[in-house]
C-alpha cells in the first residue's frame, strides 16, 4: 500500500509557466489588441508646475486630418465624475482630481486635453496645434516651506498642504532621550522613485453599443479596485463593465491606482461607440506613472550603555506630491513610515509623528515596499551609528534589541503585531553566509593598502498578507483584506481555479495552479488558472502589499478542498468505497488496498453527462467558490548584507557581494521566491545608488528620460545568494507568508550601512539616498579638511 | 513620443545623397545607425523635412589598413570596431573605448560617423578622433574635404560639416612604435555617456617621452589637455610629473556641472582618471620597449 506523502507541488522548484508564453512574445499584453475602428488617444500635458487654466483654443487641432475631438474638463465632466481618495482617518483631507485638469494644474504632466484621432501619429500632430494659456502661480515644490502657514496652497479648499497628520507613541521617548546615555541621530532623505515597469501604462475600452457594455482592457495590478470605482465615476451599473489585466509587464506599485486615462478611454470609448487606446510613452510614464518614497526624517535613537535601546522619535515629513491618489490616499506611504520605523526590535519608548506634504510634483502612490524601504533605512543606520558610538558589532547590536524568538506574538510601540517569525536565526544565518568574522580581517588588510571596503547589515520585519482588520492604507474605505478564488472541474474533467488577483510578473499561474493541484489531487498540467478579470469573481482588489500567494493561496486551498471532498462524495458511491478509503492523486481517484479507480475525467463524465450514475439526491457540481481572509497578516523578516568596494579617487561604489537570509514561511515555490528576491533587490540597489526622480526650483522636472533616471542594468547588479528559513506562518492557510516586496525594503538600508562603513575611517554616516559620486566625494573632502 | 510627419529617401550612392542634402537646404537629416537622431525625432526636438537613409549606399563600411594606420568607413558599426582583428592589433586604445559606447543592440546599429557627426561632448568616439588626431573625409555633391579632428568638433552637438556635407571616412594616423595607451571613463552605469573620462598615448625612447597624447571628456567638447602633454614630453615620466600632468590635465577645458556631476567633480574625476590613464600607458610603453 502505497504511503500518501503530501504536499508534492507546494515547495517545488517548478519553471513558471506563463515563461514560455512571455519569452517568446506570445503573450498578450494591452497594446497586442488591436480591435478595428479602433481610435487613439494622446493628452496634452502641463508644462507648468502650477498654474491657472486662464483659455484653451482648441479649434485648429480640431480641424486637423484624422482628428475625432479635442477635449477638456468642461466636455469631461459630462462624462465622468471627478475622483477623491476618501479615508476615516483624522486629520486627512481628500483632494477632487479631473481626469483632465479643470481651471488649475498642479504638476508638470498633469493632462490638460485630450485628443482622439485614427492614428497616435496624428494625435500628436494636433497636440501641437493647441493653444493653453496659463497663469503662473507660485510653485510648491519644497515640503517644508509648502507646510508653513502662507504658503502658497496647491488645493484651497483644503486649506492647507499637509494633506494628513499621524502619530504613534508609547512611554515618553521625548522624556527618555533627555537622558539617555547614548544618542545617535539625524536627518535622513530618501529620494523620490519611479516604479519604471517595462511595459508602461496602457489602457483600451471598448464599447460593444448593442449591450452597452463597456471593457477596460488595462495593464492595472488592480482590475477590481478599477471596476468598483469607475461604475460611480461614470455612472453605469457594474454589469455593464468589466475590467481585465490582461499579460502586464510589471507593476511595483504604479499600476495599483486609479489614473485619469483610464478613466478617459472609457469616456470616450462609450461616447464614440469605438475602441479607445492610450498607451503611455516613457516620458509620460516617467512624469505621470505615481512616483514614491519622498522623506525626510528627522530621528533620533537613545540606548543604555550596554546597548538596550530606550527610546526612538521620528519625525517625518512626506512629499506626496499633487493629488492623493486613489484608493490609497497620500497616508499610504507617510503612515507606513511610522508603523514601521520600530522594526524588528523592542523599542520600550516610541514617537513617531508624520505630516504628509502636498507639492506640485507628479502624485505619490503605493512603491514596491510602501515605507518599510525607508523607515528600514533610517533604523538600521541609526543601529549601525549606535554600535560605533557603543564600540560595539553591529550584529551584536542588533541581536541584543530584536525581539526574541521566544517572545512572539509581539505587539511592537506603533500597534502592529508580529506573529512567530525569525529575526535571530536570520541574522546569524546572514553572518555565517556571508563569512562576516573572516571578511572584518580582509577589510582590515585592504584598509591598509588603500582598498575602502565596507560590510552593511539591514534586518527587517514587515507585516504581509493583511486582512479585513488592518487596511491596506489607513481609514481607506474599500476591503482589501479578502479574495475569492473558484475552483471547478467542468464535465471534461479539466481544473479551472478563478481568481480575481492580477499577476503581473509574479508567477502567480504557476504558484497558484501548485496550490490547487496538491490540494485537490489534480495534475499541475490539467489546472487552469484564470485570473485579472474583474467579471471572473464577485469581489476582488487584486496584486499588490505582497498579499496574492497568501490571499489568493489561502482562498485556493480552501476551495480546491471543497471540490475534494465532493469529488470523494462522489466516488464513495461510484466506486462503493467508505469515504476514508478514497484517495485522490494526480488527477485520478483511488480506493486504497484495490486497483479500483477513476480518472477526473470519468469522474466528470459520471457527475455531469452519464445521467443516472450518480441519482439526484446525492448529485453535486463539483465546484467551490470560497472567500479567504487572514484577519490581521502574517510577518516576514529577513536580515541583507552587502559588501560593497568604494573607489577613493572615483567614488564609485561597487557592490561585491549580495546575502539575503529571509523567511517567508512555507514557500509554494522557492524559484519564483528566489526571483522575486532578486527583484526586489535590484531595485533596493538602484534605490541606494542610482534612481531618483528630480524636480527644479520651478516644478520641472529634470529626469525625463532613462537617460537621466539612472536604473541599474544586469552590469550593476551583484551576485545574489538567499538563504531560506522556513517557518510556517501560524496566522495563515498555508502557512505562507507574503515575500513580493522584501528585497526592496532591505537592500536600500544594507547598502547605506556597507557605504557608512567603508568610509568609518573618516567618520563619515551615510544619511541620503541615492548615494552618489557627488555626495561622496564632498563628503570626503569635508572629512579631510 | 511620436514623430513630425517627414519623407523619406534612400539614395544607392553617395552623389545622390548629397544631391538630396543640396537640394533640401538644411532641411534633410542622415539616418545612419540612428541610435541618437530617432529619439531626437521621437522627442520632436527635431523636425526635419527628409529624411536621407544611407545604409543602402554601398562602400561606406569597412576597416582598411592604410599607410601603419587605418581608414574606416563612416558606416562601420560600433560592433564592427570592437571586434576588428585589425582595430585590435593597431589601436587597442580604441577596441577598449569601445566597450564603453552603450549597449550590444546599440553597437549593432550605431555607426561611427553617426557617433562623430552627433558630436556629443562625452561621446567616447569623439574622444579617440581627438586623441589619435583623426582626419576626417566630408563629401558633398561638389568633392571631398578633409578635417582634422581638433576642427571638427565646435561644441556640445555642433560639427564643422557644411548642411550639404556627409561624413564618409575617418582616418586614425598609425601609432609610433614603443606607444603605450591608457583609457579611463568613469559613468555611473556601465554603457551610459561618460561622466569623465581621460584616454593618453605615451612614446617612449629608452627612458624619456618623447611624444605625448592626453584627450579629456568632461567640458562643452572633447579636448587635448596640452599643458598636461607639454609637461610629460621629454620627462622621464617619473610620479611627480604625472601628477601634475594630472593635475594640468583637469584644468583643460572649464568643466560641465549637470545632474550627473559638479565641475568640481569632474575636474576631480578628470585629475584621477588621467592618473591612471598615464600609468596605464606608461607601464604599456616600457613593456613594449623589452
Amino acid at each position: 500500500m502505497s504511503v500518501e506523502v503530501r504536499p508534492k507541488l507546494i515547495g517545488a522548484r517548478i519553471k513558471r509557466v506563463e515563461d514560455p508564453r512571455l519569452l517568446t512574445g506570445q503573450g498578450s499584453f494591452v497594446d497586442d489588441r488591436q480591435p478595428a475602428r479602433m481610435l487613439h488617444v494622446a493628452f496634452r500635458r502641463s508644462d507648468h508646475s502650477h498654474a491657472r487654466i486662464t483659455n484653451i483654443e482648441p479649434s485648429a487641432a480640431a480641424k486637423m486630418p484624422g482628428v475625432f475631438g479635442v477635449f477638456t474638463a468642461a466636455d469631461m465632466n459630462l462624462m465622468a465624475k471627478p475622483v477623491r481618495a476618501t479615508s476615516r482617518s483624522k486629520d486627512y483631507h481628500a483632494t477632487e482630481m479631473h481626469a483632465l485638469a479643470k481651471d488649475k494644474v498642479r504638476y508638470v504632466g498633469e493632462p490638460v486635453v485630450a485628443v482622439l484621432a485614427e492614428s497616435r501619429y496624428l494625435a500628436e500632430d494636433a497636440l501641437e496645434a493647441i493653444d493653453i494659456e496659463f497663469d503662473s502661480l507660485p510653485t510648491v515644490i519644497d515640503p517644508e516651506e509648502a507646510m508653513k502657514s502662507g504658503a502658497p496652497l496647491l488645493h484651497e479648499e483644503a486649506g492647507s498642504n499637509v494633506l494628513l497628520t499621524r502619530q504613534f507613541a508609547r512611554g515618553d521617548a521625548d522624556g527618555e532621550l533627555l537622558t539617555a546615555p547614548v544618542r545617535v541621530k539625524g536627518r535622513f532623505r530618501f529620494g523620490r522613485k519611479t516604479p519604471l515597469a517595462i511595459e508602461n501604462r496602457t489602457y483600451l475600452a471598448e464599447y460593444d453599443a448593442g449591450r452597452q457594455a463597456l471593457t477596460l482592457y488595462s495593464s492595472t495590478q488592480v482590475p477590481g479596485i478599477l471596476r468598483d470605482a469607475l461604475v460611480d465615476i461614470l455612472d453605469i451599473s457594474s454589469h455593464q463593465l468589466r475590467v481585465v489585466a490582461p499579460d502586464v509587464g510589471g507593476g511595483f506599485g504604479g499600476k495599483s491606482s486609479l489614473y485619469p486615462e483610464e478613466i478617459v478611454v472609457c469616456a470616450l470609448a462609450k461616447r464614440f461607440g469605438r475602441p479607445v487606446k492610450f498607451v503611455s510613452d516613457r516620458l509620460e510614464d516617467l512624469a505621470t506613472t505615481s512616483q514614491g518614497f519622498d522623506e525626510i526624517l528627522d530621528a533620533e535613537m537613545g540606548f543604555d550603555k550596554d546597548g538596550n535601546i530606550l527610546a526612538y522619535r521620528a519625525e517625518v515629513i512626506g512629499d506626496v506630491g499633487a493629488y492623493s491618489i486613489y484608493p490609497w490616499t497620500a497616508a499610504l506611504e507617510p503612515v507606513q513610515v511610522i508603523s514601521f520605523l520600530p522594526g524588528p526590535y523592542k523599542i520600550p519608548n516610541y514617537r513617531g509623528r508624520v505630516r504628509a506634504v502636498a507639492t506640485s510634483k507628479s502624485p505619490t502612490g503605493p512603491y514596491r515596499g510602501v515605507g518599510r524601504p525607508i523607515s528600514t533605512f533610517v533604523t538600521e543606520r541609526l543601529i549601525d551609528m549606535g554600535a560605533r558610538r557603543l564600540n560595539m558589532d553591529p550584529a551584536e547590536l542588533r541581536l541584543r534589541n530584536f525581539v526574541g524568538p521566544k517572545e512572539f506574538p509581539y505587539k511592537t510601540c506603533s500597534g502592529i503585531v508580529w506573529d512567530q517569525s525569525s529575526f535571530t536565526e536570520c541574522l546569524e544565518r546572514a553572518c555565517k553566509e556571508i563569512g562576516y568574522d573572516a571578511f572584518l580581517k580582509e577589510q582590515a588588510g585592504a584598509r591598509a593598502s588603500g582598498r575602502w571596503l565596507g560590510v552593511g547589515f539591514a534586518s527587517y520585519a514587515e507585516l504581509t498578507g493583511i486582512g479585513s482588520r488592518i487596511s491596506a492604507a489607513p481609514g481607506m474605505p474599500i476591503n482589501t483584506g479578502t479574495e475569492l478564488s473558484t475552483v471547478k472541474i467542468d464535465s471534461t474533467g479539466s481544473v479551472t481555479a478563478i481568481f480575481g488577483i492580477a499577476s503581473h510578473g509574479q508567477g502567480l499561474e504557476t504558484t497558484l495552479a501548485q496550490v490547487v493541484a496538491d490540494e485537490l489531487g489534480a495534475r499541475m498540467e490539467d489546472v487552469r488558472v484564470i485570473q485579472g478579470d474583474s467579471a471572473a469573481v464577485a469581489h476582488s482588489t487584486g496584486t499588490y502589499a505582497s498579499r496574492s500567494a497568501v490571499l489568493a493561496g489561502g482562498a485556493a486551498t480552501l476551495a480546491a478542498k471543497a471540490v475534494r471532498e465532493k469529488i470523494i462524495r462522489v466516488s464513495s458511491h461510484l466506486l462503493e468505497a467508505a469515504p476514508a478509503d478514497i484517495r485522490v492523486e494526480h488527477g485520478t481517484v483511488f480506493v486504497t488496498g484495490t486497483d479500483r479507480k477513476m480518472t477526473f475525467k470519468e469522474l466528470a463524465r459520471a457527475v455531469y453527462s452519464e445521467m443516472g450514475r450518480v441519482p439526484l439526491d446525492i448529485r453535486e457540481d463539483l465546484e467551490a467558490t470560497k472567500q479567504y481572509d487572514p484577519v490581521f497578516g502574517t510577518t516576514t523578516s529577513a536580515t541583507h548584507v552587502a559588501i560593497v568596494e568604494i573607489d577613493a579617487k572615483t567614488f564609485r561604489v561597487k557592490v561585491l557581494r549580495y546575502q539575503v537570509v529571509e523567511d517567508c514561511g512555507k514557500m509554494i515555490n522557492p524559484l519564483i521566491v528566489d526571483g522575486q528576491v532578486h527583484g526586489g533587490v535590484a531595485q533596493g540597489i538602484g534605490a541606494a545608488l542610482l534612481e531618483k526622480i528630480i524636480y527644479d526650483d520651478k516644478g520641472q522636472l529634470l529626469t525625463a528620460s532613462l537617460v537621466d533616471y539612472l536604473v541599474p542594468s544586469a552590469a550593476e547588479i551583484p551576485p545574489m545568494k538567499v538563504s531560506h528559513i522556513e517557518t510556517r506562518s501560524p496566522s495563515t492557510v498555508g502557512g505562507f507568508r507574503g515575500m513580493g516586496e522584501g528585497g526592496t525594503i532591505g537592500a536600500p538600508g544594507a547598502i547605506a550601512n556597507a557605504v557608512s562603513n567603508a568610509l568609518s575611517h573618516l567618520g563619515i554616516e551615510i544619511t541620503e539616498l541615492p548615494i552618489t559620486p557627488e555626495q561622496l566625494f564632498r563628503a570626503v573632502r569635508q572629512s579631510t579638511k | 513620443m511620436k514623430p513630425a510627419a517627414f519623407e523619406y529617401a534612400a539614395p544607392s550612392s553617395l552623389q545622390e545623397a548629397t544631391k538630396i542634402l543640396a537640394d533640401y537646404n538644411g532641411e534633410a537629416k542622415i539616418l545612419a545607425g540612428g541610435q541618437s537622431l530617432v529619439p531626437m525625432l521621437n522627442f520632436r526636438l527635431l523636425k526635419p523635412q527628409i529624411l536621407v537613409d544611407i545604409n543602402r549606399i554601398p562602400n561606406l563600411d569597412y576597416i582598411a589598413e592604410h599607410n601603419g594606420g587605418v581608414r574606416i568607413g563612416a558606416l562601420t558599426r560600433h560592433y564592427a570596431l570592437e571586434t576588428s582583428p585589425v582595430i585590435a592589433a593597431r589601436f587597442p586604445v580604441i577596441s577598449e573605448a569601445m566597450r564603453h559606447v552603450a549597449h550590444l543592440a546599440i553597437r549593432n546599429r550605431g555607426t561611427l560617423g553617426g557617433s562623430l557627426s552627433h558630436a556629443d561632448p562625452a561621446a567616447e568616439l569623439a574622444l579617440m578622433a581627438i586623441l589619435l588626431d583623426a582626419r576626417l573625409t566630408a563629401a558633398s555633391a561638389s568633392g571631398t574635404r578633409i578635417i582634422e579632428a581638433k576642427d571638427f568638433f565646435v561644441g556640445a552637438l555642433s560639427n564643422a560639416l557644411e548642411e550639404s556635407e556627409i561624413l564618409r571616412e575617418v582616418e586614425f594616423p598609425g601609432f609610433p612604435l614603443f606607444t603605450g595607451w591608457g583609457f579611463e571613463e568613469f559613468a555611473q552605469r556601465l554603457g551610459d555617456f561618460a561622466v569623465a573620462a581621460a584616454a593618453a598615448t605615451l612614446t617612449m625612447s629608452g627612458a624619456r617621452c618623447t611624444q605625448c597624447r592626453i584627450a579629456v571628456i568632461g567640458g562643452e567638447t572633447v579636448v587635448r589637455a596640452v599643458n598636461a602633454e607639454a609637461l610629460l614630453t621629454s620627462s622621464s615620466l617619473d610620479d611627480k610629473t604625472i601628477t601634475a600632468a594630472a593635475k594640468a590635465a583637469a584644468q583643460a577645458t572649464p568643466m560641465n556641472s549637470d545632474l550627473r556631476a559638479s565641475s568640481d567633480l569632474r575636474a576631480h574625476l578628470v585629475e584621477a582618471l588621467t592618473r591612471r590613464a598615464l600609468e596605464a600607458a606608461k607601464h604599456r610603453a616600457l613593456e613594449k620597449q623589452q
